[in-house]
């Protein structure tokens, strides 16, 4: 009896040593740790700091790719003085930005822009924060200061947005540790120092554009920033002094001759927006500012989405009989805007560069290299008249109709080209984003003469455009704020941030009712301009943030 | 006692607990008596000898004053190994003598207290029988009857009691479950034992009488799974539901889920999809976190179960026990908020001597149940035109595409809902083999199962092995495993049956050459070929390998203690690839490669207790466990291929790759202890406290939480006074109150950390990190304090019985993934914050609505509604908007603009929705402002059922059988994606019942064309309440005459439909399977519902 109770005990003692064993330590049995992502505490160092910035960029990009919705990018152009929405295909989330009795607060692409925008000043902020309390022996002063002038630059590119396009806006400087539900609206003023703040930072401890990694951030962009938030806040001295500095930097010049693979048609301003010479590095002497992508079926992590600005802007003419895509049309657009009247006849000068057939598309010949389309392989494209083509045999005939210019064949900026022919779909648009050009330079410095009263200097820098485009030059006596935003158009359309331009200029509703017109078109066909109201110049506060920001209150702006 | 035994408990000789507490109505003369006859006639010649000396020998210290007879013997069992059986009826041992037995032998002392009486004894072993000296028992003079007695299976039964009915005269089955009796012809035999209905059979002029047993199902003696452990139903005090046996075998399903929906009060079971080798969500007594998972714990042979509900084989299920009330559910701790489910697997009979071989298999076919039919070529040329109309467009031909005008003018279509589906079918093969000795028993089992869907490409195959092994070493150790595999097959590319549905009825699939032309609409590019998928190369399994063991001790040197020891680790692999290519409309070619490991231990250490002095019955249970959890991904993905050749085998063949591991884990400590008292059977006690230790839970919290529960339960119908009270055989009521924990977050919640991201700079993609989850390093457990009041009953010989209960559950400090504002640069954060209520009610009724010799009807029903409330958010009362989360209301609620119908013509905007257009959608003006604004939206209903129910009648004629299953949810409102294609309805095909707004008819359901542009994010909620007669079975019991010829054991055939009909007002495929529509969510669950057609047969050799 005794020797089996040994045996009980045994057993007993055994299991209960094995249990104790593997949870000895209850403590450390239970502690976490974080395998997959990394906590803050493990980015003190360069390479931390180094992908914190990275992130920066990856998360700028992401409003440039984003496809939710597909006509998302259309809030910035639709309902402004150049883009009218050819009925059914800006429907998504731009629609209320021309549509603007349905601009209410709970609009979903004011909603996005706004958390967008948030997400970028808080990562700005947390590397801010972490640069000026920093432990890593790695980095010296000048080092930190450039990863704390990189995320101010950000930072500061967003409150522009935010404060332009809302006004008074919550300013948050400082990395979030615990959720915070009370926030309310700095005055714009306020949020215009710290922009200021920052960009004067930037400027200061910005490397320049050849000391600066390609794509990086680098003194000329924050100086190209700055001069934008002076001439918002009505500093127009200070803002020729930092457009001076990056013209007489002596980094960069206009494009004036081609460059580059020369071996298909174009022109020298044409070339800047080829896929492959779009960078400083590919020959590109204007670009202050090109944000690189690639196709991520080549490179993975190329990109951060699916970007929709071909779709956008681009022409739906595959979906006419005998035309097919290739590269020199631009790939598959589903014009989800189409350029107003205004921008295709009234803004262009005679033999303006900007307005050659390799920038703005117009005619179409038939090109379809199917069989059936032997008999009209070739010829123009009829624009605005319905045509019967006999093709001839079997294959019947080929019709164009009048309205098919609503947005088949309407003609479209060639700026956001691009033909992968493995990929004809193109769901994504896979090339670079000029963000900044040395021709913009020119235009804001002659906006900050202008409002000097410098109309000379105003004329001088808007020919040195119009020399490059081989436009007639203009005199001073033609200088004025709509001329120079005129100007803007035909130099910057498609790449420009119109909203923001006209909003900044307090000229919107004006030149939306004027140029766009208010009325449906066409049949109804084309949508312009619909029910803007003076307090549409600014966004509603996203109604979500209100109802979110439980312990304040977020007063919205004013008609919404 | 564990959930081993259970199967031992089949031929077990009775505890001595069970016969000295036997009386009243519950537990009749009859049953005493069988149980009289079982020792007598087992022990008697075994043990006699012995046991007339140890009652010899064995002396008592004992002194009574006036104490009742019974009271005595209770002293006497406690002092000695005795036990006593007698019946009230025959023995008098309320009467109250003095008594001084100081040095006496147990035999002196009986001839003491019944001297001068009737009352005489027996000794077996030791058990000591009293009965009258006059009973009739030994005093008969008839004819001899014999038989077999045979167990539902046809397996011969040992061990049943024979008794000639009014008398204590009886008998026992042999080890073959033969039996021989004396009994006249005017005499009525009745067959009983434990867990099987009582058959009654007259014996007439039949010399010969087989009877077969069949288990009861609401049988009080019923022995119930009541996790880390084994109970009698009528001893359990908390609320535990057995899901119908029949639920388990004979239908066409493939996961469990399926086959338990809507057979159980308080379980919600719903299937989002019909996919094969889907399976669904479940929940018990509906929701009590806002973000937290709140599926149930699932419990597998006693381990905690891991893995998905796939991978346990309905066939193998011996028994699912669904565990609601905090009493039942706190010796889970943090896992057992959301209710707990426990599954056991079959296991080795160790009476069935010779091993016993069955298959169990059907084949079927599957169509689509119910069919949402595309439009007519001739509606979706009309569709166009009135398109064009309603939205003032030119029309400039037909049909919007070149390639549909081609078809157009050549008169070709497709019916290309008949080019994506096709008949599918389903076969389900099961051989087990089980059986065992006094030693060693097992039961080994392999299954197959093939499944090929009704849309092209989608298929299921799962193919397990199991093997339950229980070996007794000696006296005091036993051992066994419970080990399985399963791997589950979803390889193939699948057609797209959304796009299906969509494309023009004047489009063609196939080009000249026989291959799928890419864009059948062409030039439209938005609506590929739904049949591109099936050129892709795809494979998907998941692998599931069990090992479970155990080392039972129950040393001799203390009675009643029992140690036990679980060891289980279990890998759960899946493993998918894939390649697309040229045909698919990849032009450069993709593969992509995932291996997903999850491996898992646990050590489960349990000591249990039983003792009984006098009426007192005490079980103690403890526990003390531990488990880590795992868990390792890797991705890999190669683009940019010279051709589609080598599809997914070759990665370093693409130009640009890819890859990306994911890594985490937890660990889980656990002690628990309960205590089960009852008094006499009628009053019964339960505690139980568990702490549990959880990984995932802030640096800055103790990461403990402790969660006790108590519960009681009273046995009305135990009590004397019930005692005359012949129609009700069970009433017992119980109350239940405790705390359970919710722990259900994912690792790593708790820390702020930034995501890695890519951006490319110079021709590379850099590395960089982007901050997008807020911390929360208080984050804590959730917890539910529960109540809750049941009723079981079972009246007129159980021909009506069933459970009532109520309960409330009030959950606080709920895990709640609160959204944040956009200005925090954060979306959400986790964290313990609000608090909710749900009061519910469930019913389960059980009927034998007619029962003659031939034919039986029976009815079971079940009832489950509940009112889910948040009592509050943030501390302050005040409702999120921003959530969708109102104080007051439900968790899940539809909050939008009132449709009201559509502005027609002529009707006048400007008082209520200045713009909206003739065909618009018509909403109401909530606060009159003449505007219609985000203002407008309020609280339209529930998305959850407000009650469900199922219903199932049996019928039983000789031995045919059919059984009619019906179940409904009823009362959610849910976002209907097939009433509004918004800006697509002019480009794509629509259901053929689909309608829209015309100026002419007027329609004030339907939108019209145009109307899509003033929706205002409007999600078109509708009820998807439904009825659906979710299966019938016949089936038909070859007699055993025939049988025996062929040497087989059973045989029965079926015929099961699945899935027969719903009725419902719900437009689209299916109320209760969910659709995705173009560019949102996963178009490979969008699956038509499926109607199973199935034959089947059960064969035991």
């Amino acid at each position: 009896m005794k020797i089996i109770m040994k045996k009980y005990i045994k057993l007993i003692v055994s299991s209960w040593l094995l249990l104790t064993l593997i949870t000895a330590c209850n403590n450390s049995f239970l502690d976490e740790k974080v395998l997959d992502a990394y906590a803050p505490a493990t980015l003190d160092n360069k390479l931390g700091f180094e992908a914190s910035a990275i992130g920066l960029y990856n998360h700028f990009s992401t409003w440039l790719t984003t496809t939710n919705d597909q006509t998302i990018l259309g809030m910035f152009q639709l309902g402004t003085d150049i883009t009218w929405n050819p009925m059914g295909r800006s429907n998504g989330n731009a629609r209320p930005y021309m549509d603007y009795a349905t601009l209410t607060s709970t609009d979903d692409a004011a909603d996005k822009y706004w958390n967008y925008l948030y997400k970028l000043i808080n990562n700005a902020n947390i590397l801010i924060y972490n640069a000026d309390n920093s432990s890593a022996n790695d980095m010296n002063a000048d080092e930190l200061a450039a990863y704390k002038a990189e995320a101010s630059f950000f930072r500061a590119w967003a409150y522009n947005k935010l404060v332009t396009f809302w006004g008074d806006v919550p300013m948050v400087t400082e990395p979030l540790t615990e959720p915070k539900t009370d926030f309310t609206r700095a005055s714009a003023s306020d949020v215009n120092a710290l922009i200021i703040s920052d960009l004067q930072f930037a400027v200061s401890n910005l490397p320049d554009v050849d000391a600066a990694k390609e794509a990086r951030a680098n003194q000329s962009m924050a100086r190209q920033q700055l001069a934008e938030v002076y001439l918002r806040t009505d500093q127009p001295a200070k803002a020729e002094e930092q457009c001076t500095a990056i013209i007489n930097s002596g980094k960069f010049s206009l494009v004036k001759e081609r460059y580059g693979d020369t071996s298909f048609p174009g022109d020298a301003f044409s070339d800047m927006f080829r896929v492959g010479k779009q960078r400083r590095s590919q020959g590109n002497t204007e670009a202050i500012w090109v944000l690189e992508q690639e196709n991520p079926a080549d490179v993975p992590g190329g990109s951060t989405g699916y970007p929709q600005q071909r779709r956008v802007w681009g022409a739906g003419y595959h979906d006419i009989q005998g035309l097919t895509m290739c590269d020199s049309l631009g790939g598959r657009g589903l014009t989800r805007m189409r350029l107003d009247n205004w921008v295709l006849y009234d803004l262009y000068g005679k033999n303006d560069m900007r307005n050659s057939r390799f920038t703005i598309h117009r005619q179409h010949y038939f090109n379809d290299p199917a069989a059936k389309y032997d008999a009209v392989r070739g010829l123009p494209v009829p624009y605005g008249k319905d045509t019967t083509f006999e093709l001839g045999g079997d294959n019947g005939q080929l019709k164009i109709f009048a309205i098919d210019t609503v947005y088949k064949l309407a003609p479209y900026t060639l700026k956001w080209g691009q033909f992968d022919p493995r990929d004809t779909f193109g769901y994504g648009m896979w090339k670079d984003f000029i963000l900044m050009r040395l021709g913009e330079t020119y235009l804001l410095r002659a906006e900050a003469r202008f409002k000097q009263n410098d109309l000379d200097g105003a004329a001088a820098d808007i020919n040195v455009l119009r020399n490059r485009a081989h436009a007639a030059t203009v005199s001073s006596s033609q200088i004025t704020m709509n001329f120079i935003l005129d100007e803007r158009a035909r130099e910057l359309v498609g790449e420009e941030n119109r909203r923001e331009t006209l909003v900044r200029t307090g000229t919107l509703i004006d030149r939306a009712k004027s140029l766009n017109g208010t009325a449906p078109l066409a049949d109804g066909n084309i949508e312009t301009t619909n029910g803007i109201q003076d307090y549409n110049v600014l966004f509603p506060i996203p109604q979500n943030e209100i109802d979110l920001n439980k312990d304040a209150t977020l007063e919205q702006n004013s008609g919404y | 006692m564990t959930v081993f035994e259970i199967h031992k408990l089949y031929c077990k000789t009775m505890k001595k607990k069970r016969l000295y507490s036997c009386r009243g109505n519950l537990c009749t003369k009859k049953f005493w008596l069988s149980m009289k006859l079982t020792l007598i006639f087992t022990l008697l010649a075994t043990f006699s000898v012995y046991a007339g000396t140890y009652a010899q020998s064995t002396k008592l210290n004992m002194k009574f004053q006036d104490q009742q007879i019974k009271e005595i013997l209770g002293e006497i069992e406690n002092q000695t190994q005795f036990s006593f059986m007698y019946d009230n009826n025959q023995v008098d041992v309320n009467r109250k003598v003095n008594l001084d037995a100081q040095g006496k032998s147990v035999a002196e002392v009986l001839d003491e207290l019944f001297a001068g009486t009737n009352t005489t004894y027996k000794v077996i072993d030791r058990h000591i029988m009293l009965f009258k000296k006059d009973d009739p028992t030994y005093t008969y003079q008839n004819q001899t009857i014999s038989g077999t007695v045979t167990d539902s299976n046809g397996e011969p039964m040992p061990g049943v009691t024979v008794v000639v009915k009014g008398t204590t005269r009886g008998t026992i089955t042999d080890v073959s479950g033969n039996y021989t009796i004396d009994a006249s012809g005017s005499d009525i035999l009745v067959f009983s034992f434990i867990g099987m209905a009582s058959q009654e059979i007259p014996v007439g002029e039949q010399s010969t009488i087989n009877v077969q047993m069949k288990e009861e199902a609401v049988g009080v003696d019923e022995v119930v799974v009541v996790g880390y452990g084994s109970q009698k139903r009528s001893d359990i005090t908390g609320s535990v539901t057995s899901v119908p046996k029949e639920r388990l075998g004979k239908l066409p399903v493939t996961n469990l889920m399926h086959a338990i929906e809507g057979s159980t009060a308080g379980l919600n079971v719903t299937q989002n999809s019909s996919v094969p080798g889907s399976s669904g969500t479940m929940q018990i007594r509906g929701i009590n976190s806002i973000n937290a998972n709140t599926s149930p714990f699932i419990v597998l042979d006693g381990i905690p179960f891991f893995g998905q509900t796939n991978d346990i084989n309905p066939n193998d299920i011996e028994s699912i026990e669904i565990l609601k009330d905090a009493s039942a559910v706190a010796i889970y701790g943090t896992r057992g908020a959301n209710g707990v489910i426990l599954i056991t697997t079959k296991r080795g009979n160790k009476s069935a001597g010779a091993p016993k071989i069955t298959y169990n298999g059907h084949v079927g076919v599957e169509t689509m149940e119910h069919k949402l039919k595309p439009m007519s070529p001739e509606r979706f040329v009309q569709k166009y035109a009135d398109y064009n109309t309603q939205n003032g467009l030119a029309q400039t031909s037909v049909l919007p595409n070149a390639s549909e005008i081609e078809n157009y003018n050549a008169g070709i279509t497709t019916d290309w809902l008949d080019e994506t589906t096709q008949l599918g079918n389903i076969q389900d093969h099961n051989l087990s083999i089980s059986g065992g000795t006094d030693h060693v028993q097992y039961y080994v089992s392999g299954s197959y199962l093939d499944e090929k869907g009704v849309v092209k490409g989608y298929q299921y195959k799962r193919t397990s092995f199991r093997s339950n092994i229980d070996a007794k070493i000696n006296d005091y150790l036993k051992v066994g495993t419970s080990a399985f595999f399963t791997n589950n097959n979803k390889d193939g590319g699948h057609a797209n049956f959304l796009n299906g549905m969509a494309m023009s009825p004047y489009s063609v699939p196939r080009d000249e050459n026989g291959n799928y032309i890419i864009y059948p609409m062409a030039p439209e590019q938005l609506f590929s070929n739904p049949l591109l998928g099936l050129t892709t190369d795809q494979l998907n399994r998941s692998l599931n390998l069990t090992g479970n063991g155990y080392a039972e001790v129950t040393p001799g040197f203390a009675k009643g203690l029992k140690y036990r020891l679980n060891a289980s680790y279990i890998m759960n692999i899946a493993r998918t690839a894939s390649y697309t290519g040229r045909a698919d409309n990849d032009q450069s070619g993709t593969a992509t490669v995932s291996n997903d490991n999850t491996s898992n231990w646990v050590i489960e250490n349990i000591l249990s207790y039983t003792k009984d002095f006098g009426k007192n019955h005490i079980d103690f249970t403890g526990l003390y466990s531990a488990q880590k959890v795992d868990y390792f991904r890797n991705w890999a993905q190669s683009k940019s291929f010279i051709n589609d050749a080598l599809s997914y085998y070759k990665m370093s063949a693409g130009v640009s790759q890819a890859n990306d591991t994911r890594g985490n884990g937890y660990t889980l400590v656990s002690q628990m202890g309960r205590i089960n008292y009852s008094y006499d059977s009628r009053y019964l006690l339960t505690l139980t406290a568990r702490r549990d230790g959880y990984s995932a839970f802030g640096a800055n919290t103790n990461k403990y939480g402790l969660f006790p529960s108590m519960a009681l339960g009273w046995n009305i119908a135990n009590e004397s006074f019930m005692q005359g009270m012949d129609q009700v055989n069970q009433l017992k009521l119980r109350f239940s109150y405790g705390q359970t924990g919710n722990q259900a977050i994912d690792p790593n919640q708790t820390e702020t950390t930034a995501a890695t991201v890519q951006y490319p700079f110079g021709g590379t993609a850099l590395t960089g990190v982007l901050y997008n989850t807020l911390g929360n390093v208080n984050l804590n457990w959730e917890t539910t304090t529960a109540s809750n009041v049941g009723v079981d009953f079972g009246f007129f010989n159980f021909r009506v019985a069933g459970t009532v209960e109520v309960y409330k559950t009030k959950t606080k400090d709920i895990l709640l993934k609160r959204n944040l504002p956009g200005i925090t640069g954060y979306q959400n954060v986790w964290a313990n914050l609000g608090k909710m209520q749900n009061v519910g009610l469930d019913v389960t009724l059980k009927t034998v609505n007619i029962s003659t010799d031939d034919f039986k009807w029976s009815t079971d029903l079940n009832f489950s509604t509940y009112k889910n409330k948040i009592l509050d958010l943030y501390g302050d009362g005040k409702d999120d908007i921003g959530n969708r989360w109102f104080i007051g209301q439900p968790i899940h609620v539809v909050y939008n603009y009132e449709k009201t119908g559509i502005w027609q013509e002529g009707e006048d905007v400007s008082q209520t929705d200045p713009g909206a257009q003739p065909g618009d959608l018509k909403y109401k003006d909530q606060n009159g402002d003449h505007q219609i604004t985000a203002d407008d939206r309020v609280i339209l209903g529930q998305s959850d059922p407000k009650w469900i129910g199922g219903m199932t009648n049996t019928f039983s004629y000789k031995n045919f059988n059919l059984s009619i299953f019906l179940q409904t949810s009823q009362g959610g409102l849910k976002s209907n994606r097939d009433l509004t294609y918004a800006d697509e309805a002019w480009r794509r095909n629509l259901p053929a019942d689909w309608h829209y707004w015309t100026p002419e008819n007027k329609d004030n359901y339907w939108p019209g064309l145009a109307a899509y542009k003033n929706y205002r994010g409007y999600s078109f909620p509708e009820d998807w309440s439904y009825l659906r007669i979710k299966d019938i079975t016949f089936s038909y019991n070859v007699p055993k005459a025939v049988l025996n010829q062929y040497k087989i054991d059973d045989l029965t055939l079926y015929v099961t439909g699945r899935n027969l009909y719903t009725f419902t007002k719900w437009f689209g495929w299916d109320p209760e399977m969910n659709y995705d529509s173009r560019g949102s969510g996963d178009w490979t669950n969008n699956y038509p519902p499926v109607r199973t057609i199935s034959f089947g047969l059960n064969i035991t050799l």
